[in-house]
C-alpha cells in the first residue's frame, strides 16, 4: 500500500483508500445477478428489440403512454421520498392515502352531481379544480393526523417500530376505503339526513363494498394530435401530464426556494442540529406530511379520473411502483423521484407491450436490482455514509 | 404523569370499540357495554405499574380465556373449561415468573390466586356469552342448554343448571391449574436441572396434549393451529435474517413459495415425479437456501431500506415466475429470435400457472400409512417435531460463532468488518439459513394443504411474518413465538369465528326488524373489518410497546443507553423501567 502512494503529495492521499471497482463483494454481486437474471436470456432481449424495431409507431405510442403514467407515479413517489428524507421511514400508508384520494374524488363528484352528459364543460372544469383542492386538503389533514398519532410517539423507538405502525395504518386506511365504498352505509346516511346528494354517492358506490367503483369520465377525450394507425394523444393524457408536472414543479420550488422548504431540508439533514438552529422540527415534519398527503390525494384523484375506476386495494400496487420509483431515483431526493417515476412509467408501458402484462412487476424489480447494483443509493442518491 | 398517555390511548381505543358495538349491535345492549367496560378496565389496570403481580398475571391470562370462551363458546360451550384450564396454567406461570417464591406452598397460593382471577374472567365471559351474546346471535337458549349438557354429563347427575356448572368448572379448573403450576414452577426451580428445562416441559405439555383435547371436545382447533404453527416456523426463520443479522427482508414469502413449489413439483403427479416427502422436504430446504444465496448475492452492497426494497422486489418476482411458468395451453410453443433466426421453445407447464399444483402427495410412514388430510393429528405431531428441531437448531446457531457474527454485523457492519468478520459470508449465510427454515415450512405447507396456488405467497404473507417478528420482539425466539400466536391466532381463529358470531347477531337483528338479511353493510361484517382490526392492533401495540412484547434483553440494553436525550418522550424509557422481565 505504502509503496503505491506518491511521495510528493502526502496530503492528497485519502485516509481510506478508494475501493477498486471490482471488489470481492461486487464480484459476488455480479455473479449473483447473472443467476438472478438468468431467466431473461439473450434471445428474449433480441426478440424484444427486433419487435420494437419493426414498428416504431407502436414504440412511440408506448413511450407516450409510459411518460404519462410516469408523471403520476412520480407524484406519488414524491410523498414517499419527502417522508423518507425527513424521517427515514417507509411510509407504507402513503399508497393507501392515494387510494383514499381516488375515493374522495368520486364522493365529491357524486355529491356535486357532475355528469359528463349533462354538466357543461365549464362547470366540470371549475368543479374539478375545486374538488382537487378539497381532496388535497382532506388527504393532507389525514396524513398529518396519521403522523401525529401513529408515528410521532415512536420518534425515539427502535427503527422498525414506526415501520410496523405504518403498515398498520396502511391496513386501517384500506378498511376506510372499504367503508367509503359501501353503498349501504351511504344509503343509511342519506335516509337519515334526507339528502339526495348523499343518495347519489350511495348509487355511485353500489352494494358491493369491495367491488371496483366507476368514476365518471369527466376529462376531455379529444385528440391533441393523432397519426393514423397507431399514435394518438388525447387531451386527457395531456391534462394528466400537465397537472402532475405542475405539482412536481410546485413542490420542487417550494422545497428549494421558500423558508419552510429550507426548514424541511435542514430537518432532513440533521434533525437535532436543525432544532438547535431554532427550527421547530415537529412542525416541519407535520408540514412535510401535509404536503405528502396532498400530493398523494391529488395523484389519487388524477389516476382515478384517468383510469375511470377506484378500488380499495389500488393503493398497494401503486404504492409499490412509486416506492420503487423513489428508490430507483435515490430516495430522499426530489428530482430523483421524478426521474425514477418517469423511468418506471416507461418500463411499465414497454414491458406491458413487449413482454406481457403479467411480467411487468418482475421486469421493474429486475431493472431496479440492476441499477442498484451499480449505484447502491439510486440514480441521483448521495453516497450517504453509514446512514440507515 | 408518565402513564397518562397510556391511559388515554387504551381508554380511547376501548371507548371507540364500545361505541362501535353499541351502535352496530344495540341488541347486545348491556352485554356489550359490560364487555367494553371490562376490557377497558383490564387494559388500564395492566398499565398501572404498582399492581400485585398475581392480579396482573391473572388478568393477562384471563383475557385469553375470555376471548376464547366468547368466540368459540357459542358452538362448543365446553371450550370454556379448557380455556379456563389453559388460562389458569398461563396465570400460574406468569405469576411465578413475576415474583418467584422460594416456598412451594406460597408459590401454589400465588398461582391459585392468579388462576382464580383468570378463572373468574373465563367464567364471567361464559356468563355474558350464555345470557347476552347467544340469544342476540339467535342461538336458542334451549339448544344452548342441550349443547351444554352434551358436554357436561355431570349437569344431569348433580341437577345443577348446566351454565352455572360450567362456570364453576371453568373457575375451579383455572384456580387448580394455577396452583399446580405455581407449585410446579417452584419445585422445578429446586431441581438440579438447567432452569429452562422445567419451564419448557410445562409449556410442552399442553402443546403435546392439544390434539387429544381437540379430539375429545371435537373443537376442530387443529385446522387453525397447524397453519399458525407453520407461520411461526416461518417467522423463526425470518427472525434470523431480521432479528439476528439486522437485514430488513420484505420478501420472505418468496422462500416459502420456493419451498412449497419445490415440494409440489417433486412429489406430485403434476410433472410425473413422485418422490417421498421425507426426501423432498430436505430438497425443498436446500433449494430455498440456494435461493437465499441468490437473493443475497446481488444485494450485498446495499444497506438499510435499499435492501428492503430489493427483497420486496424479489418477493414480488418469485410468485410472478411461478404464476407465469405454466398454465399455458399444453404443447404450445414460444417463438423467440436469436440473431434473426427464429427458435421455438416448447412450453412446459411447470407450475400450473394460476391454478397451481393439485394434488400433492402426503407423507407416508410405515405404521400410519399415507397421512390422511382429514385426520390432522399425525400432521400436528410431525409439525411439532419440525418446529422443535428448528427451535433447537436456531437456538444453538444464535449462540454459535456464526450467530455472534450476525449480531455484531447487525450492530455495526463496519466495526464487524474491522474485527475480522467476513461480512460477505455472514450476510449470505443469514439469508440462506433464514430461507432454509422457510423451505421446511413451505414443504410441510404444500404437503399439508395438498395443493398450492401462487396467490397464497403474496406480499401480505411477508408483511404478516414481519409483523409477527417485530411485534413479539426482534431477535428473541420466545417473543417471536408469542407474537406469532397472537397475530395468527387473531387472524385465523378469533376474527373469523368472531365474524361469524357477529354476522349471526346482525342477521338476527335484521330478522327481528323484518328487513331482508341479504345486505349486511361493511360496518357490520367483521370479515371486512379484518384489516381494520389488524391495523389497529399493530399501531396500538407499537405505541404501547415499541420494542415488541418480549424484547431481546441484550438488544434492549444496547438500544437504550444512547437514546437521544433531547426528546423528552418517555415511552421507551418507561418500557425499560418496567420490571416485568426482571424474573
Amino acid at each position: 500500500m505504502a509503496a503505491s502512494q506518491t511521495p510528493s503529495s502526502p496530503q492528497a492521499a485519502p485516509l481510506v483508500p478508494r475501493e477498486p471497482f471490482l471488489t470481492k463483494r461486487r464480484a459476488f454481486s455480479i455473479v449473483g445477478l447473472i443467476i438472478f437474471l438468468g431467466f431473461f436470456a439473450i434471445p428474449i432481449y433480441q426478440t424484444i428489440l427486433l419487435e420494437m424495431w419493426d414498428s416504431p409507431r407502436q414504440l412511440t405510442q408506448q413511450i407516450v403512454i409510459g411518460l404519462t403514467k410516469g408523471t403520476y407515479i412520480a407524484v406519488i413517489a414524491l410523498g414517499y421520498t419527502l417522508v423518507y428524507g425527513i424521517l427515514e421511514l417507509i411510509n407504507f400508508a402513503h399508497g393507501d392515502l392515494f387510494m383514499i384520494g381516488a375515493f374522495l374524488a368520486l364522493i365529491f363528484i357524486s355529491l356535486f352531481g357532475l355528469d359528463p352528459k349533462t354538466s357543461s364543460g365549464i362547470t366540470i372544469f371549475f368543479s374539478l379544480i375545486g374538488i382537487l383542492g378539497l381532496v388535497m386538503v382532506c388527504t393532507a389533514l389525514m396524513n398529518a393526523g396519521i403522523e401525529r398519532f401513529a408515528y410521532r410517539p415512536l420518534r425515539n423507538a427502535p427503527r422498525l417500530a414506526p415501520l410496523i405502525s405504518a403498515i398498520g395504518m396502511s391496513f386501517v386506511l384500506q378498511n376506510v376505503g372499504i367503508f367509503l365504498g359501501d353503498g349501504l352505509i351511504w344509503d343509511k346516511l342519506a335516509a337519515g339526513l334526507g339528502s339526495d346528494a348523499i343518495g347519489r354517492v350511495a348509487d355511485a358506490m353500489g352494494t358491493q363494498s369491495v367491488a371496483p367503483k366507476n368514476i365518471p369520465d369527466l376529462l376531455p377525450n379529444g385528440q391533441v394530435f393523432f397519426i393514423p394507425d397507431s399514435l394518438k394523444y388525447t387531451y386527457k393524457d395531456l391534462l394528466v401530464a400537465v397537472v402532475s408536472l405542475g405539482l412536481l414543479a410546485g413542490l420542487y420550488s417550494f422545497v428549494r426556494f421558500t423558508k419552510l422548504g429550507k426548514a424541511i431540508r435542514a430537518t432532513a439533514q440533521d434533525r437535532d442540529a436543525a432544532r438547535l438552529m431554532g427550527i421547530n422540527a415537529d412542525r416541519t415534519i407535520s408540514v412535510t406530511f401535509l404536503i405528502g398527503g396532498a400530493l398523494g390525494g391529488a395523484a389519487g384523484m388524477i389516476v382515478g379520473l384517468y383510469n375511470g375506476t377506484a378500488l380499495f386495494s389500488m393503493g398497494f400496487t401503486a404504492g409499490l411502483l412509486s416506492f420503487t420509483a423513489a428508490v430507483l431515483g435515490g430516495i430522499g431526493n426530489i428530482l430523483g423521484s421524478a426521474l425514477g417515476g418517469l423511468l418506471i412509467g416507461l418500463i411499465l408501458a414497454l414491458s406491458d407491450q413487449y413482454i406481457g402484462t403479467r411480467w411487468s412487476n418482475a421486469v421493474i424489480f429486475a431493472i431496479l436490482v440492476l441499477i442498484l447494483l451499480f449505484r447502491p443509493t439510486g440514480l441521483l442518491g448521495q453516497e450517504g455514509g453509514q446512514k440507515a | 404523569m408518565p402513564n397518562t398517555k397510556r391511559y388515554l390511548i387504551t381508554g380511547g381505543v376501548g371507548f371507540a370499540v364500545g361505541t362501535f358495538f353499541l351502535w352496530n349491535y344495540p341488541n347486545l345492549g348491556l352485554g356489550s357495554a359490560l364487555l367494553g367496560g371490562l376490557v377497558i378496565a383490564a387494559l388500564c389496570l395492566l398499565y398501572s405499574a404498582p399492581l400485585a403481580d398475581m392480579i396482573k398475571a391473572g388478568l393477562i391470562a384471563g383475557m385469553f380465556g375470555a376471548v376464547m370462551t366468547i368466540v368459540y363458546g357459542t358452538h362448543k360451550p365446553g371450550v370454556a373449561i379448557i380455556a379456563g384450564m389453559v388460562s389458569g396454567l398461563g396465570a400460574g406461570l406468569l405469576a411465578f415468573q413475576r415474583s418467584p417464591q422460594a416456598n412451594p406452598k406460597k408459590a401454589a397460593i400465588l398461582g391459585a390466586e392468579a388462576g382464580a382471577i383468570a378463572g373468574a374472567w373465563t367464567g364471567l365471559s361464559l356468563f355474558v356469552m350464555a345470557f347476552v351474546i347467544a340469544p342476540a346471535a339467535g342461538i336458542d337458549a334451549g339448544d344452548f342448554a342441550e349443547h351444554l349438557s352434551e358436554t357436561v354429563i355431570l349437569a344431569d347427575v348433580l341437577g345443577l343448571g348446566s351454565d352455572i356448572l360450567i362456570l364453576l368448572f371453568a373457575f375451579a379448573f383455572s384456580t387448580l391449574s394455577g396452583a399446580i403450576l405455581g407449585a410446579a414452577s417452584c419445585a422445578a426451580r429446586s431441581l438440579p436441572l438447567r432452569p429452562n428445562i422445567p419451564l419448557l416441559a410445562v409449556i410442552a405439555l399442553p402443546v403435546l396434549l392439544i390434539p387429544l383435547i381437540d379430539r375429545a371436545g371435537n373443537l376442530l382447533l387443529l385446522d387453525a393451529l397447524i397453519p399458525i404453527y407453520i407461520f411461526i416456523l416461518l417467522a423463526l426463520g425470518l427472525n434470523i435474517v431480521v432479528g439476528y443479522a439486522g437485514l430488513l427482508d420484505l420478501g420472505y414469502a418468496a422462500f416459502f413459495a420456493i419451498g412449497a413449489y419445490t415440494t409440489a413439483m417433486l412429489s406430485s403427479p403434476h410433472l410425473g415425479i413422485n418422490l417421498s416427502f421425507w426426501l423432498v422436504i430436505w430438497v425443498a430446504a436446500a433449494v430455498a437456501a440456494i435461493a437465499g444465496l441468490t437473493l443475497g448475492a446481488p444485494t450485498l452492497p446495499l444497506r438499510g431500506d435499499y435492501l428492503a426494497i430489493v427483497t420486496l422486489g424479489f418477493g414480488e418476482i418469485v410468485p410472478i415466475l411461478f404464476r407465469s411458468l405454466g398454465g399455458g395451453p399444453p404443447g404450445g410453443t414460444l417463438t423467440l429470435r436469436f440473431f434473426g433466426m427464429p427458435i421455438g421453445i416448447e412450453q412446459v407447464d411447470l407450475t400450473g400457472g394460476n391454478k397451481g399444483i393439485n394434488p400433492i402427495s402426503p407423507p407416508h410412514l410405515p405404521l400410519i400409512g399415507d397421512f390422511d388430510p382429514s385426520n390432522k393429528i399425525p400432521w400436528y405431531y410431525l409439525l411439532i417435531l419440525i418446529m422443535g428441531l428448528a427451535i433447537f437448531f436456531i437456538n444453538r446457531l444464535r449462540d454459535s460463532r456464526q450467530g455472534r457474527a450476525w449480531m455484531a454485523m447487525r450492530e455495526d457492519e463496519l466495526a464487524a468488518d474491522a474485527m475480522g468478520i467476513n461480512v460477505v459470508r455472514t450476510k449470505l449465510l443469514a439469508f440462506s439459513m433464514g430461507a432454509m427454515f422457510s423451505g421446511f415450512g413451505g414443504a410441510f405447507y404444500g404437503a399439508f394443504i395438498g395443493a398450492i396456488f401462487p396467490s397464497s405467497f403474496d406480499f401480505s404473507v411477508s408483511i404478516i411474518l414481519l409483523c409477527m417478528v417485530i411485534l413479539g420482539g426482534l431477535g428473541n425466539m420466545t417473543g417471536v413465538i408469542v407474537g406469532g400466536l397472537l397475530i395468527q391466532g387473531a387472524d385465523k381463529m378469533f376474527i373469523p369465528k368472531g365474524a361469524e358470531l357477529f354476522r349471526r347477531i346482525a342477521e338476527t337483528k335484521a330478522r327481528a326488524e323484518g328487513s331482508s338479511t341479504v345486505g349486511v353493510s361493511a360496518l357490520q361484517d367483521l370479515t371486512q373489518q379484518r384489516l381494520l382490526l389488524f391495523g389497529i392492533v399493530l399501531v396500538v401495540m407499537m405505541l404501547v410497546r415499541p420494542e415488541g412484547l418480549l424484547p431481546n434483553e441484550r438488544r434492549k440494553a444496547e438500544l437504550h443507553p444512547d437514546d437521544d436525550t433531547i426528546n423528552s418522550n418517555s415511552v421507551a424509557a418507561e418500557a425499560e423501567a418496567d420490571p416485568s422481565l426482571a424474573a
